[in-house]
């Protein structure tokens, strides 16, 4: 039993210790020791942070380690024993492998080599960090003493909280008693009052009217950019949510809508000078068709092909607008200029508090439209092709007429986020429509609940307005990402908050997302 | 909607057939009329500048021959797009490139020679290094890919398998940019195996280069895909691949690890790619984080081409899109940056006109 603490607590301990050597070798131990310093609001962006914090973020990793290693099922006699002995195992073995590179990459900095020409991010101050501003022998032995101590007592701490019955109960009570008022029925009563939801809808619709107004420019941006992005994962949500088939190279759509509507408006190349809101019409329509396009050939195949064929697509539009070819016709790598911004009853809206509203209102509509869609006869056929195709096609859905209409209504509302962002940003470039854009998309679609509505607000929140906050971490925002995407579909592939289905479909709760393989 | 009768779905798909050879008919007719235009008429290039591009076309065609293999071994398997499999190439890429780096600081000195270093003292032993570590790295990612990511979803939905294997691709992308920097890198090769250098053949009056990094690349490429075959045909593991690619179930009813051999199809997949990344970074000579995902997903079309989940069907797919891209953008007359569009505009249109690929697909009649 005790040996198989340890070996728990040795595996648990080579994966925090790669992971640690990984975090150090691409210079992450910096910001997240930037990041504990901003949460105690010490610590300005771009600076060397201090010390102190770098402690405190390797006494978490060391503490996480040690909690990740300490024994779940406490029924044991010697189970103090067990959780010590995996907690310092593993924080132990993490410890080591820290300190085996902080000694190394110590040494060749003593000895003057720059280890940058081969590994860019490791940096001389963030090797001293690693060191606790020691000698590389000293430095090292601090890590590893870290290290085990932080394994230690996070296993005790954690085997005590759960094991500690009056802290369990306690807690339990808390949260029940939460639930409860929440679930009350005076409180439902209050939420479901016909007048209650008349106010809060005043009070949410004036929230939206003051609060552009006072934010101030910058963070009209970022929540622009937000709402951008909320209307792309409502859009994808309609292909790859409820019809469950997956669109790689969404962001094909959304340059169809911007660059048909950049020409349609800007004064060059083509000089054509057309309103906002027919060009705006047009982009939509134009970002339709393509979509019906792309599907006419794919659907009616295997469903990972539309995943490849659309990111071929997406590929092929970006090289186009790049190559000599289409300098002509579409401005080439400079991008098109002064988009025109929109005008009513020939005034026009151009600052940023304007466009903010443009964006509410377009994500009102689209979030009302995505509603309705949900709920309809299509949106229905849709979940039972995600469910099932061959059943679907049996209870006489047209399947492949269904998956069409998705994915153009996808493309659609791409092609409005398109418009919108080259509307705003009076400029629209090739390299604006990158496959990055497609990646955080789906990564929004599928972190905050794939298939719901609120779970893409959430997701679009989180994946476009964190970082904006968490500025330090800009560089690693790929990289967490794709852990997050794996990590996700692997604990919780139905998001942070699932679809809720009625009762009738609950034989597919095993199955979130379609099909078996 | 129509309805749900037997007769209206066959003359469906009937029409739907015929509408198909139509499209490849009517595009077929004009590329080859647009080809005609342009060689027959224009004579823009002279037979050695064809040879060429030719040349250059198989040989990297034999890079994406590599690389398809993999696509089609896990697809055939898995039904799964490994959409991380570029990247697994581009880890290769630079276990190449850091052997050889690490190898130019071992002094070596000769008599006549005093500076010499260990790549240059033995090429050989070097070259045979870097492909060993590139293969050995790729191997090695392409097993603990399919541990931690894709086995603990074996009875997942497809779907979810395929958003794993993107993230998959994200990360390992990513963290070598992160690691090794976004720049790119320049490949140091030994002398021998000097890029500018190499056979001169006369063709039409005008001298042709056939370098040795292509011939060095082409030859061993295709020593691996027979290597390959064999594997696949005659040995119990390549019985094994093919019993489980066949029907898993009754693979492992008749007591197949299935387990063991999807692990070991990543591995030798991985190997491929690794393989195909250290050519790459000898003979094009530039390394970095973006290395594998366009010879990926070109890859992947490749094996579509040929027919996913066929074997030959990938090399011949490999091939066949290694040389239209070298000679696409003349053949064609149009820009030489847009050999990328040309790669993207053939998985559509095989798409279009034949899904199933030159040679056919080879999947189970497991539930698609």
């Amino acid at each position: 039993m005790r040996s198989s603490a340890v070996d728990k607590g040795l595996r648990t301990g080579v994966v925090f210790g790669i992971v640690i050597v990984t975090m150090f070798l691409i210079g992450f131990t910096v910001t997240g020791a930037g990041l504990v310093g901003k949460i105690f609001g010490v610590q300005s962006s771009y600076s060397t942070p201090p010390l102190v914090f770098f402690s405190i973020f390797m006494i978490l990793v060391g503490a996480w380690a040690g909690v990740t290693a300490s024994p779940r099922p406490l029924l044991e006699a010697d189970t103090w024993n067990r959780a010590l002995l995996a907690g310092g195992s593993s924080g132990a073995v993490s410890g080591l492998f820290s300190a085996i590179i902080g000694f190394l990459f110590g040494e060749l900095n003593s000895n003057r080599i720059d280890p940058r020409t081969y590994l860019p991010s490791v940096s001389p101050e963030s090797i001293k960090m690693f060191l606790f501003d020691q000698t590389p022998f000293i430095g090292s032995l601090l890590m590893f003493a870290l290290m085990t101590g932080s394994g230690l007592a996070a296993a005790a701490l954690s085997f005590y909280l759960r094991n500690n019955g009056a802290v369990r109960s306690s807690l339990r009570k808390a949260s029940e008693s939460v639930w409860d008022s929440i679930r009350s029925e005076r409180v439902s009563n209050i939420i479901q009052n016909k007048y209650t939801r008349y106010a809060s809808l005043l009070a949410f619709a004036a929230i939206l009217i003051i609060l552009p107004r006072t934010w101030g420019g910058y963070w009209n941006y970022v929540f622009g950019t937000v709402g951008i992005y909320i209307i792309l994962g409502l859009g994808l949500n309609i292909i790859t949510g409820w019809a469950g088939q997956l669109v790689i190279g969404y962001v094909a759509f959304f340059a169809v809508g911007a660059y048909t509507f950049a020409l349609l408006t800007a004064p060059e190349p083509h000089h054509l000078m057309m309103n906002f809101w027919v060009a705006l019409g047009l982009g939509v329509l134009a970002a339709a068709i393509s979509g019906l396009l792309i599907g006419l050939p794919i659907l009616n195949l295997r469903g990972d092909y539309l995943a490849i064929v659309t990111l071929g697509f997406a590929e092929i539009i970006r090289i186009l607008l790049k190559s000599d070819l289409m300098t002509p016709y579409t401005a080439g790598p400079r991008g098109i200029r002064d988009i025109a911004g929109p005008t009513i009853l020939g005034k026009s809206f151009i600052s940023d508090v304007d466009f903010m509203y443009l964006i509410i209102i377009a994500v009102l509509v689209v979030t009302f439209l995505a509603n309705r869609l949900q709920n309809s006869r299509t949106g229905k056929a849709w979940y039972a092709i995600n469910l099932d195709e061959t059943v679907a096609r049996a209870t006489g859905i047209n399947a492949f007429a269904s998956k069409l209409l998705a994915l153009s209504l996808s493309a659609a509302v791409a092609g409005l986020a398109g418009v919108l962002f080259a509307s705003r940003n009076q400029f629209t470039g090739p390299d604006d429509h990158a496959l990055m854009v497609s990646i955080n998309v789906i990564c929004l679609v599928i972190v905050g609940g794939i298939g719901n509505i609120p779970g893409i607000f959430l997701g679009a929140f989180a994946l476009k307005g964190l970082p904006e906050i968490l500025r330090e971490t800009e560089n690693y925002r790929l990289l967490i990402f794709g852990v997050l995407l794996i990590v996700m579909m692997r604990l919780r592939p139905e998001g942070f908050l699932p679809a809720k289905r009625p009762e009738l479909e609950k034989a597919s709760v095993q199955n979130p997302l379609g099909k078996e393989a | 909607m129509d309805k749900p009768t037997s007769t209206s779905t066959q003359g469906r798909l009937r029409l739907e057939r015929y509408l198909r050879t139509f499209a490849g008919i009517v595009i077929g007719v004009f590329l080859l009329w647009r080809v005609y235009n342009v060689i027959v008429l224009q004579q823009n290039f002279g037979a050695d500048t064809w040879v060429r591009f030719g040349l250059s076309g198989l040989i990297l065609g034999g890079m994406y021959a590599l690389i398809a293999i993999g696509y089609t071994l896990v697809y055939g398997i898995m039904f799964m797009i490994n959409f991380a499999h570029g990247e697994v190439m581009m880890l290769g890429a630079f276990g190449g490139f850091f052997t050889f780096e690490a190898l130019r600081f071992i002094p070596a000195p000769t008599l006549s020679n005093p500076e010499y270093n260990f790549l240059n003292a033995h090429p050989f032993i070097s070259v045979l290094l870097a492909f060993l570590v590139g293969i050995s790295i790729s191997a090695m990612a392409g097993y603990f890919l399919e541990k931690i990511a894709y086995r603990p979803l074996r009875r997942a939905p497809r779907l979810i398998l395929l958003i794993t294997a993107i993230g998959a691709s994200i990360f390992l992308q990513n963290l070598a940019m992160l690691l090794f920097g976004p720049q790119r890198k320049n490949v140091v090769n030994p002398d021998i195996l000097d890029r500018g250098a190499g056979w001169i053949v006369n063709v039409s009056g005008n001298d042709v280069l056939i370098s040795y990094t292509g011939i060095f690349s082409l030859v061993l490429s295709t020593l691996l895909m027979i290597g390959l075959y064999i594997l696949v045909q005659r040995t119990k593991l390549g019985r094994a691949m093919r019993a489980v690619a066949l029907d898993k179930n009754t693979a492992s009813l008749m007591g197949v690890d299935v387990d063991n051999v999807i692990s070991k199809t990543f591995i030798i997949s991985g190997a491929l790619a690794g393989a195909a990344g250290v050519m790459w970074g000898i003979h094009m000579g530039l390394v970095n984080h973006y290395t594998g995902f366009l010879p990926g997903i070109k890859a992947f079309t490749a094996a579509v081409m040929g027919g996913i989940g066929n074997i030959p069907g990938a090399m011949l797919g490999g091939m066949l899109l290694g040389v239209i891209e070298a000679i696409g953008p003349a053949a064609l007359g149009i820009d030489f940056q847009l050999k990328d569009v040309i790669a993207f505009s053939i998985l559509v249109l095989v798409l279009i006109v034949r899904p199933s690929g030159i040679l056919g697909e080879k999947l189970s009649e497991e539930k698609l």
